[in-house]
């Protein structure tokens, strides 16, 4: 959709065209972002639309990869799911037609490894100069996200695979030292996070894992989408073709609260997929004394205010970068420089030429730097909010000479494919060998008996919390286990294995662990372990029988999201919802019989309170799209879920409707009248009427209501009397609330908009809605008639 | 306690619908919905038929014949779904939904909170409200009584030559309701 037609105004009849227009907008009923909503809802302009991009366009689905990873389906307990015989372990085509891969993707898109970066003073203030007021980290962010070209694994058997969508974050030293300082070492640190950092720090935070926020985000994009897509131009274009989403898509707001469940995991001691893997230093070349700068700035972080907490491992790679000044550098001397940073620190070192001079949009091959895909909730939200305010037209991120993009993308690419990829193939094969071997050999199965049933020893004792009286490594009084003990390796070694998607290993690994955590009561540990475990099974491209999965799968996840949440006083919502989450989106893609269970698993999500108002709505709205994945067998279908699937769409319509997100619960009565075969669009004469005459009138009176709302949304009263006039009734109310906007040279441009848009919007024949409205009046009619 | 009891024909179309309440401890016999509550029910019955056909035609856990009464098949929130099938595949659906405090039913002591015997009394567990268990054999016996009882009363009805259940009769016999009254009086 372009800027102009964007800029469309709400329909405002009479618009007044001059300079102090007004504009009537519907407020937001006990809408849970009211407090932010204080600020005005500003018509998009450009730069904002661009923040709301990944929610506007109609589909949020990417192509999918099915080569790589297929997922085969399961043979199933159900006389009407058929067995696993028509599909062999590895063929592309075995998922179910109209389910996309696009969950797993993201799943394994956000399970990457982590960059910790530090640059000195000295680069910091080159690219500041550059227009990124983040620095080097902001300059670096975007390019982390998905590594240009293909990424080659070797798993832990020797067999290699290449990755298209490998990636890696880039985050700040700072972040993660900065949350597991002083007295927060205790295990809980992750939940208050969120609380604290707000008040203590003006900046956004880059560490998510706060459900509330992401709601809140969730939120302003589905107000976005309210106020601004639904106009009647673009309703009127799309009225000719009815599109009918599959059941494989999902809307794309969900996509966006799981990308920002799962994006900017905090770093806690009971996993590792936030803790550094590498570390990227980076001095400029303008510093005198190179090799001294970095050996500063590696001890800063090694062992001096920016060091890791304590329950992290501090000794990762290291990666060291020089950045030259193209402009204002001498290329012999960065050169030279280089040279004695490859003799001092080997291998891991890096040249990076960047143009110190400003770009601006105008410029020839200049480049938008690119928008980060996996920031934080609250980071989008402290983005959207500044550029609301500004209301600027122009847009605000910072350009990029082509030259300094490719220059990164080549540095990102050998980072990764160079040092972070095989740095961790070999800690992976060391510890397997060291670690996992001895613990799994015989004497580590000894070992951990002994650990069991010594008469004197752990298991009275674990009770009170006195450290290294039990032989357990676990430290029951702060929580953790120490970055040297084979548990913290062991779970270190799962990690790497899930981020290089070697689920197999990774799966053997969680296993074992899982046990050992139970036996030491650890249960943060415990649950994350199996967790991760029912993750691995579920991503490895191997079968699973029916049978696997309800023992151990269904098992995993139960005891993960009860450790989580209900586990003495320590719980994790956060990570509670993440399981189900994860495990519902990967049991759906499983096969039709585990759509029963991943909507189980949805509906637990909503019993136990995990999510805010907007994320039960998602989810109702996934519990029918898992059970309308299960399509059933032969001619009449038996075995199906059409109407439990239906049941739940009606549901997230209601609610939709009492989020007053009039457009999303619109769609979800569509999807539950096309389950119930029920086609009220072409339905004037043979219509078919649900089978309760109750369900009909619910239906309709819902339809009425959700476009009545409709109608306030776009803040016209007068053309929607008429379908207004109905519901005086049924309580619906609106409340206005009269903006002035202020005075801006941008007015001449508002009436020009202006004067053209009541051509749009005659509200009579042409429309689509009051013509939908009328037939719905008249099958009213038709229907009372009949009784 | 409140009860939803329909008769659904082969082609889901309702054929006969009836509400009620507990009459027993000092129930009245009034179904106590509210107004959302009632909305949705239908919805709720409609749903469970994918639950009765997967049921129905799965494997069977009595040896030998198929069973009609399906027992206690699906659960929606509180709402639990009971199910008769009978021979020509007509759906004999009760819904069940236990009264809890919100609904503000009668406090009694105890004696509320066990609304009936089909409440469940082998598995009250000691706590009053929310623990209806509907696979305890005592509600399993009631329910199962209560089905039998109105499935003779069909039998009797669709015996009318002049009412065709294939056709989607409904059935407006008093007779029949006055029947199905009397038997949930009797045994929910």
């Amino acid at each position: 959709m372009t800027p102009l037609q964007d800029a469309t105004p709400k329909k405002p009849p009479n618009y007044p065209a001059n300079l102090e227009a007004s504009m009537i907008l519907p407020k937001q009923r006990a809408s849970p972002a009211s407090s932010l909503a204080g600020l005005p809802y500003r018509r998009s302009n450009p730069s904002l639309h661009k923040l709301f991009e990944s929610t506007a366009s109609i589909s949020g689905s990417r192509p999918s990869s099915g080569t790589a990873t297929p997922t085969p389906s399961v043979v199933s307990g159900s006389v009407f799911s058929p067995g696993s015989r028509q599909n062999g372990t590895g063929t592309p085509g075995s998922l179910p037609p109209g389910l996309s891969d696009e969950h797993r993707n993201l799943i394994q898109r956000a399970f990457v490894p982590h960059v910790a970066v530090l640059a000195d003073a000295d680069t910091e203030e080159l690219i500041r100069g550059k227009g990124l007021e983040g620095g080097f980290l902001q300059l670096l962010r975007p390019f982390g996200e998905s590594v240009p070209g293909k990424v080659t694994i070797r798993d832990s058997v020797g067999a290699s695979k290449s990755y298209e969508d490998f990636g890696v974050r880039f985050v700040d030293v700072n972040e993660g030292s900065g949350a597991g300082r002083g007295a927060e070492l205790r295990i809980d640190t992750a939940n208050r996070e969120g609380g604290r950092a707000s008040s203590s720090s003006l900046r956004p935070r880059r560490t998510g894992g706060d459900v509330a926020h992401i709601e809140e985000l969730v939120d302003r994009h589905l107000q976005y989408s309210e106020f601004n897509t639904q106009d009647m131009v673009s309703d009127y274009l799309n009225q000719g073709n009815p599109t009918a989403p599959s059941e494989g898509t999902s809307s794309p707001f969900y996509t966006l609260y799981l990308r920002r469940l799962l994006s900017g995991m905090p770093m806690v001691p009971h996993e590792t997929f936030a803790h550094p893997v590498a570390g990227v230093i980076a001095i400029s070349s303008r510093s005198k004394n190179p090799i001294e700068e970095f050996r500063k700035l590696y001890n800063r972080q090694h062992d001096g205010d920016l060091r890791l907490p304590q329950w992290a491992e501090n000794d990762f790679l290291r990666y060291y970068v020089l950045i030259h000044d193209e402009e204002n550098g001498d290329i012999a001397k960065s050169n030279q420089t280089f040279d004695a940073m490859k003799r001092h620190f080997g291998l891991h070192c890096h040249l990076l030429r960047l143009k110190s001079q400003q770009c601006i949009p105008s410029d020839d091959d200049s480049v938008r730097l690119p928008t980060c895909e996996w920031m934080s909730a609250s980071e989008e939200l402290a983005e959207i909010q500044k550029r609301e305010t500004v209301d600027d037209m122009t847009d605000p991120a910072p350009y990029l000479p082509d030259s300094d993009i490719t220059a990164i993308r080549t540095f990102v690419r050998e980072l990764v494919a160079q040092s972070v990829i095989p740095n961790m193939e070999r800690n992976v094969a060391t510890w397997n060998e060291q670690v996992l071997a001895r613990r799994r050999g015989l004497s580590g199965r000894f070992m951990s008996l002994s650990k069991r049933w010594t008469p004197f020893g752990s298991s009275r004792n674990s009770s009170s919390p006195t450290i290294g009286s039990s032989n357990s490594n676990y430290d029951s009084l702060q929580g953790f286990y120490r970055p040297d003990a084979p548990e913290a390796q062991m779970r270190k070694l799962a990690d790497y294995c899930f981020m290089l998607r070697d689920w197999k290993l990774a799966l053997s690994t969680y296993d074992i662990l899982r046990t050992d955590f139970n036996n030491d009561k650890a249960w943060r540990h415990y649950a994350g372990a199996a967790e991760m475990a029912a993750m691995s099974a579920l991503l490895s491209p191997a079968p699973l029988s029916s049978k696997t999965r309800m023992e151990n799968i269904d098992t995993w996840i139960e005891v993960a999201s009860y450790s989580y949440t209900d586990r003495q006083r320590s719980a994790a919502p956060y990570y509670a919802l993440r399981t189900l989450a994860l495990g519902l989106e990967l049991l759906r893609l499983r096969s039709s019989s585990a759509a029963d269970d991943a909507a189980r698993w949805a509906s637990r999500i909503l019993e136990t309170g995990l999510v805010g108002a907007i994320g039960n709505a998602l989810f109702t709205e996934r519990i029918s799209a898992c059970y309308a994945v299960r399509t059933g067998v032969g001619s009449l279908r038996m075995g199906s879920r059409r109407r439990k699937a239906a049941l739940w769409s009606v549901m997230a319509a209601e609610t939709w409707f009492q989020l007053d997100k009039a457009l999303q619960a619109e769609k979800c009565l569509d999807t539950a009248l096309r389950l119930y075969g029920v086609n009220i669009e072409h339905g004037e004469g043979g219509a078919v009427k649900l089978p309760f005459d109750q369900m009909q009138t619910f239906i309709d009176d819902l339809r009425q209501q959700i476009l009545g709302l409709r109608l306030q949304n776009r803040g016209f009263d007068d053309a929607g009397e008429e379908g207004e006039t109905r519901e005086d009734g049924l309580g619906v109310e609106v409340e206005e609330a009269t903006e002035t906007f202020e005075k801006s040279p941008r007015g001449h441009r508002k009436s020009l908009i202006g004067a053209a848009a009541p051509l749009i919007d005659v509200g009579g024949p042409r429309s689509p809605l009051l013509e939908r409205e009328r037939r719905l009046g008249a099958d009213e009619g038709k229907a009372e008639g009949f009784e | 306690m409140s009860y939803t009891f329909t008769i659904l024909s082969p082609t889901d179309t309702p054929l006969f619908a009836h509400e009620f309440g507990t009459c027993r401890s000092g129930g009245d016999g009034v179904a106590r919905f509210t107004a959302s509550e009632r909305a949705l029910n239908p919805f709720i019955l409609h749903s469970a038929l994918d639950i009765v056909e997967e049921v129905q035609w799965g494997p069977s856990s009595s040896s030998g014949s198929a069973a009609m009464y399906l027992k206690h098949i699906d659960k929606y929130q509180n709402n639990f779904i009971s199910c008769w099938i009978t021979g020509a595949n007509v759906r004999f659906l009760l819904l069940t939904r236990p009264r809890d405090e919100v609904l503000g039913l009668g406090s009694g002591a105890g004696g509320g909170a066990r609304g009936s015997l089909a409440g469940g009394r082998a598995g009250l567990g000691g706590n009053a409200g929310g623990v209806y268990n509907p696979t305890s054999p005592a509600t399993e016996e009631a329910v199962k009584n209560f089905f039998v009882d109105v499935y003779e009363a069909w039998v009797k009805t669709i015996m009318n030559p002049f009412f065709h259940v294939g056709n989607g009769d409904v059935v407006k016999s008093p007779v029949f309701r006055a029947r199905v009254a009397a038997a949930a009086k009797k045994y929910l």
